[in-house]
């Protein structure tokens, strides 16, 4: 088992260079941005899996906490921002269109800098935790839960558009300064945020490895798989799927921090439900159950798409294929190219875990053993 | 009294779109247990069908419904064989299927019929307006609202009084004991995916001349209509009817007095509560599980 482990290690530092080592190959800033985003994308999909693949809470609703800390850092760029964008007595701009005299005390703290970075985590982690105990509390699960997330999304969403003096509205948050830390700027178009963001992606992503690993992570699968079995063993259930579900969001919250910095705004489209759909997509197409894969699964769609968005033909058909590609994994793929890769990798060294070919007593993703593999 | 009876009728004329819309979602989550997030889609191609049949072979809207449902009932056969009958074991995953589902539908519209807005005309003999107790209506409002009626008990005769209803019960209770029992249940559940997404077809067709027809419009009936099914209670089809006429009532009254997007929040906050504590259902009666 710990040979395993190692292995597993290593392949994940092996991943997390490569991503580092990219700007000494690409020396295009407009690449490197949009590589950037991408590593974004493999972030919120690290975060998905966290709760779907190892907890069974299939979040529907992940962009809202994406969204929540997007917009903590835009507020916190907007204020700022040098005052020539902005209106008399510092007022973000759109707040003088829309008649506001003062900064409204929902903005007043994000004029520190550590005040907004914890915010960034901190405030998803917080609506995630309490949308986590009001539903897991209620033993609301499964198909329920999915569709409570999407709904307090979506009310998320609305209440943002609505509230255009205080969020911008429709617009969203834009002309944001650069964000600057210690003396060091970050522009958005430069190699510096790249580090910036693949930094945090392999945090996360050893993080994530940790949590997943540990006893905790080893319940959290027991609860996916039988969760009344482990109720009866007298672990707080609740609990637990709460922790990982905030968790998640805090990661969330982190890409959608980070996201704010590469686009240079925010916008009501970052807690939208086709944002949240293609975050199910890309972990679904990488492997729910394999945070790497469903990292590279997020990479490889985003990828692709990116590649085909330069005509409008292609990315019209592209959404068709990714609709077709997207229920035939459902369909004969359940754990994505990660599970295809591991069980090719187990076809070849020949005998290796022969023990794991035990019949599947139901037809479905539910009772496969997978903690050994090296995804 | 015109004007609380207009009121009534405008809310009336909510709740039969609710209710039609509802119907196909209803049946299918209830017997199957599968969340059809494509509803909205067969909903939408519908409407189309509708909108085809009239611009391109001259067919009136009346004339066509007969032809839509059938359409869209095989279509819905088709899906159910080629795709959700692997899933019934896994129910997380219908939804993403579903939903996969109806993006590639949404974008084969798009592609095929383009994007932007299309209209049907109301059949001439209901293009006028009654009066009722002082009040005025268009004749096609009535006209979908009694539709609706009619079918919704079509489909509480065919559940309650014919052997395939009564099957269909017992398939509810217990897929398994109803299968030992010798009930084809493959056979029923593909049946009623295909009545429900027919109902869906029926109601685009009948929808389309009351609003514009676009790619995009399922995607809010659907979420309108699963706020109906959750309210009514999965199964129970006379929920299903209460809890359209309470919605629609009460978004004619909200879209009166206040702004749209916080109504629209209020009632999502006020399902996510009602999921919370009774997912079973305002209207549902106690069933033996």
């Amino acid at each position: 088992m710990s040979g395993k482990i190692s292995r597993q290690i290593l392949l994940y530092g092996i991943v997390c260079l490569a991503i580092l080592a990219v700007p000494l190959l690409v020396d295009n800033a407009f690449l490197l941005n949009k590589y950037a985003r991408y590593l974004i994308f493999g972030m919120l999909a690290i975060a998905l899996s966290l709760s779907w693949g190892y907890a069974g809470i299939l979040n529907l609703g992940q962009a809202m906490t994406f969204g929540l800390g997007s917009y903590c850092m835009a507020m916190f760029l907007k204020l700022k921002t040098v005052p020539i964008h902005t209106g008399s007595d510092g007022l973000p701009d759109f707040m003088v269109w829309n008649n506001v005299t003062e900064l409204p005390w929902i903005w007043v703290p994000f004029q520190s800098m550590p005040f907004a970075l914890l915010a960034g985590m901190l405030v998803p982690a917080l609506f995630a935790a309490l949308l986590g105990w009001f539903m897991f509390g209620g033993r609301v699960a499964g198909v329920y839960a999915a569709i409570i997330t999407l709904a307090a999304m979506v009310v998320v969403n609305l209440i943002i558009i609505d509230q255009q003096s205080y969020t911008g509205g429709f617009n969203g948050i834009t002309d944001l300064a650069q964000f600057d830390i210690l003396g060091l700027a970050f522009d958005a178009y430069s190699a510096s945020t790249y580090y910036l963001v693949a930094v945090c992606l392999t945090v996360t992503l050893f993080v994530a490895l940790v949590v997943s690993r540990s006893k905790t992570g080893l319940i959290l699968q027991a609860v996916r798989d039988q969760e009344e079995r482990v109720r009866f063993f007298g672990y707080d259930v609740a609990l637990y799927k709460t922790f990982i579900f905030a968790l998640s969001a805090a990661i969330a919250g982190l890409a959608g921090m980070l996201y704010t910095i590469v686009m240079e705004f925010a916008s009501p489209t970052f807690l939208g439900v086709p944002l949240s759909l293609s975050i199910v997509i890309w972990v679904a197409v990488g492997g729910r159950q394999s945070l790497l894969g469903a990292m590279l699964g997020a990479m490889l769609v985003t990828g692709v798409q990116g590649a085909l968005s330069e005509t409008e033909a292609f990315l019209e058909t592209w959404t068709l294929v990714m609709g077709g590609l997207f229920v035939l994994i459902v369909l004969f793929m359940p754990k994505g190219l990660a599970g295809a890769v591991e069980a090719l990798l187990r076809r070849i060294p020949g005998g290796e875990r022969k023990g794991d070919a035990r019949p599947a007593a139901r037809q479905g993703s539910k009772s496969q053993p997978h903690l050994g593999g090296a995804l | 009294m015109d004007f609380v009876v207009a009121q009534i009728l405008t809310g009336l004329s909510l709740s039969s779109i609710l209710l039609l819309v509802a119907l196909g979602l209803a049946i299918i989550y209830g017997v199957t247990g599968v969340i059809n997030l494509a509803h909205g889609e067969f909903v939408m191609l519908g409407a189309y069908c509708a909108w085809l049949l009239q611009s391109q072979f001259g067919w009136s809207l009346l004339a066509s419904l007969a032809v839509i449902f059938l359409l869209i009932a095989a279509l819905g056969w088709l899906i159910e064989l080629a795709v959700i009958r692997h899933l019934y074991d896994r129910p997380l995953d219908t939804i993403l299927a579903t939903w996969g589902l109806g993006v590639m539908t949404q974008q084969i519209v798009r592609l095929t019929a383009g994007g932007e807005l299309r209209y049907v005309q109301m059949p001439p003999s209901l293009s006028g307006s009654v009066n009722i107790l002082g009040a005025t209506d268009s004749a096609y409002r009535l006209f979908v609202l009694a539709v609706a009626l009619g079918l919704f008990l079509l489909t509480w005769c065919i559940y309650r009084y014919t052997s395939f209803g009564l099957k269909l019960r017992a398939i509810t209770q217990n897929r398994a004991i109803a299968s030992s029992f010798g009930i084809n249940s493959a056979r029923a559940y593909r049946l009623t995916f295909a009545y429900g997404a027919g109902i869906a077809g029926l109601a685009g067709a009948l929808i389309s001349p009351l609003k514009s027809v676009s790619p995009e419009m399922g995607t809010t009936y659907v979420v309108d209509a699963f706020m109906v099914v959750v309210l009514g209670g999965v199964q129970s089809l006379v929920g299903t009817l209460a809890s359209s006429a309470v919605l629609g009532e009460a978004s004619g009254l909200l879209a009166y007095y206040s702004n749209d997007t916080i109504a629209k929040a209020l009632v999502l906050i006020a399902i996510v509560i009602i999921i919370r504590f009774r997912p079973q259902g305002l209207f549902a009666p106690r069933v033996r599980a």
